[in-house]
């Protein structure tokens, strides 16, 4: 049995352009985790030598830092935030 | 042409003459291609760790390109810990492993592990080929790649069918530059100028950029007093008497107290790392901030600035230089009192008058720095003696000191002076290492031998692990734990097995002939310096703790408080 609090989060969308290269998503949800973000939501679409993912990340640190980190990534083309909501989630 | 014969070309197109590698199994075709060829000198170290290190320190003392070469499985996961290296002080690498073949991806082959996923958090990008074809592309744009912006590691993992497979030869051209506009200047001037206590704030950022002379002249016409992160040291010059020397944990208390007090910091390619800042709230608490870096996402990462500019730091420095040449800074009352502090606040270390009496640390460095040429390479490993180096060594440039700053790898320094020396076989390359560090990459003594390295290692050895020692009895409440290296082998006999020869000194009254003799041989030679189990580096600032809460030798914590730290 596990015990469960609940938090209030910051959530943010987030949409990203890729390559479609060998270990793309892995990259990006690697950045994500390390600076301090957990994915909510993750829909990803081929489009070409492209994919489009739109994310949902739950996270306390000013999500500027992970857009500029993310926009390090050679193959990441663009990153657009979306609207800043607070949610409640649950953690375990 | 094959894969293989291709990536050479590729190396003679961007002018790498040397690189650092390790055979095996996957990686053979690369190999059997270097047979037939003499343009590239291949340096073979004892283990991979060594060749990534080794062409990390390359790459840090040419300014070049550092290229490391291995094969699958435990070859790459070897070349993993100095790659990160690499990647943490954005030393610009280009890594090549060979893979199992295409066909055999994904089965648990003999010697396979995932290259590609085990290593995307320690690169700037990498690749799996999967097409020979795309071979020239991904080559170039790699090497431009990790030289490019801030530079970095970059690993192209290549199957072994791969390497075989022929490849249609096409140059690919190089990338346009990046050419930047910096409006932002004016408004710098007028912070620069409406500031009474301006600090400026150097790190790794400048020799990264290669902007090393235009840091020199900005730093001397502006007179701005000065403060260097460790991987910042060398940048103002041993000569400029604006120059604080080293802020941050074991920084000096004056170089602290200038941030402190200062009202205006002028950031320029460093990353407020915490080993530097200390406690953030804390940190430069009176100033407004201007942060000049290459690096888009470490401006206000971890603090706010008050003005930002992302671009060449040659570029910048030359239009801040041009401006404050003409209509030099009025902060002759500030420029005395950070002189004043560096006076009484420098890093201080009285030489022992007392020939019989042991060796210290700070003593010994300082005669280093007295004895050694001016343009002598020093490659620390990590612990007591690099803070000890950093603190007492006067550097005139940043490429003549090598350390590992952002992963602190203890076992860097050693093959880090081969890297360095193969940079320049005519300069003085020195390995000060301690006996915890040395041991971690003896094995490329081997190396130096081989090669014939005139370069001199200097183990100071107080048979211990003494930074881990010296937290343990500051803030540990003296719970000593798993530090003893008291069974250390005999280091001048270890260095002899290598046919490297060797001295060992104990007394103060030995230090300066054993430097001057290392240094004069015609050769390898180790200098294996016992200093005192006990001896602590000072200052110190608690991990966590604000720089200004600094504690000297004689604000020991008691032993009765007992504190842990994270």
């Amino acid at each position: 049995m596990t015990s469960q609090t609940y938090i209030s989060m910051p959530s943010y969308t987030l949409n990203c352009r890729m390559s479609r290269e060998a270990a793309a998503l892995e990259r990006l949800c690697q950045v994500i985790r390390v600076r301090g973000f957990r994915i909510a939501r993750m829909a990803v679409e081929s489009a070409g030598d492209h994919i489009d993912i739109a994310l949902t990340l739950e996270g306390t640190r000013p999500i500027s830092m992970l857009q500029s980190q993310l926009e390090k990534l050679h193959t990441v083309a663009e990153v657009t935030p979306g609207q800043a909501s607070g949610v409640q989630v649950q953690t375990a | 042409m094959n894969g293989a014969q291709h990536i050479l070309q590729a190396f003679h197109r961007h002018n790498i003459s040397t690189v650092f590698g390790y055979p095996g199994g996957c990686i053979m075709p690369l190999y059997d291609a270097l047979v037939d060829d003499v343009g590239v000198e291949h340096v073979l170290c004892r283990h991979e760790q060594g060749c990534a290190l080794a062409a990390d320190g390359y790459a840090r003392a040419s300014g070049k390109l550092g290229v490391c070469i291995a094969t699958s499985g435990p070859g790459a996961t070897n070349l993993i810990t100095g790659v990160a290296n690499a990647h943490r002080d954005s030393i610009p690498m280009l890594v090549i492993t060979g893979q199992v073949p295409s066909g055999l991806i994904g089965t648990d082959a003999f010697q396979e592990t995932d290259v590609l996923g085990m290593t995307l958090g320690i690169v700037k990008h990498s690749y799996l080929i999967d097409d020979a074809n795309t071979l020239p592309a991904i080559m170039a744009e790699a090497m431009a790649l990790a030289r490019s912006g801030r530079p970095g590691p970059v690993w192209i993992d290549i199957p072994k069918d791969l390497l075989l497979a022929e490849v249609a030869d096409a140059p690919f051209p190089a990338p346009e530059p990046e050419e930047n506009s910096h409006p932002e200047l004016t408004q710098a001037l007028a912070m620069l100028r409406a500031a009474r206590k301006p600090l400026l704030y150097s790190g790794g950022g400048v020799s990264l950029a290669n902007a090393e002379d235009q840091f020199r002249v900005f730093a001397e016409s502006s007179t701005l007093p000065a403060v260097v992160t460790l991987k910042g040291i060398g940048n103002p010059g041993k000569h400029n008497p604006w120059n604080l020397g080293m802020l941050g944990m074991h920084g000096s208390r004056a170089a602290n107290r200038a941030v402190d007090e200062c009202d205006l910091l002028l950031v320029i390619g460093a990353r407020l790392d915490d080993r530097a800042t200390g406690r953030l709230d804390g940190f430069a608490p009176n100033a407004r901030m201007i942060h000049i870096d290459a690096d888009a996402a470490e401006i206000n990462k971890l603090r706010p600035a008050d003005l930002a500019i992302r671009g060449d730091l040659n570029d910048i420095l030359t239009a801040l230089t041009d401006a404050l040449v003409h209509r030099p800074l009025a902060i002759s009352e500030w420029q005395t009192q950070c002189r004043n502090w560096h006076t009484m606040g420098g890093f201080q270390a009285a030489d022992n008058e007392e020939p019989l009496a042991p060796i210290t640390g700070p003593a010994f460095i300082r005669q280093l720095s007295r004895i050694a040429p001016d343009d002598t390479v020093i490659a620390c490993d990590v612990g007591q003696h690099q803070m000890w180096v950093a603190q007492h060594y006067q550097f005139d440039h940043p490429r003549h000191h090598l350390t590992s700053g952002g992963l602190g790898t203890m076992g860097f320094g050693l093959p880090a002076a081969i890297g360095a020396q193969f940079a320049d076989r005519q300069s003085t390359v020195i390995n000060v290492t301690g006996d915890g560090s040395f041991m971690m990459n003896a094995q490329e003594l081997a190396t130096i031998r081989r090669y014939n390295l005139p370069l001199k290692l200097i183990v100071m050895d107080n048979q211990c692990l003494g930074m881990v020692r010296q937290q343990q009895e500051l803030f540990y409440n003296n719970r000593e734990s798993q530090i003893s290296l008291d069974d250390n082998p005999d280091f001048v006999a270890m260095a002899r097995a290598f046919d490297i020869p060797a001295l060992y000194i104990e007394r103060t009254d030995q230090i300066r002939r054993g430097i001057e003799t290392i240094l004069a041989f015609n050769g390898p030679m180790l200098l294996h310096v016992a200093i005192s189990r006990e001896e602590n580096v000072w200052p110190i600032v608690k991990p966590g703790a604000s720089n200004r809460d600094m504690i000297d030798e004689t604000r020991r914590t008691s032993p009765a408080s007992k504190e842990h730290i994270a």
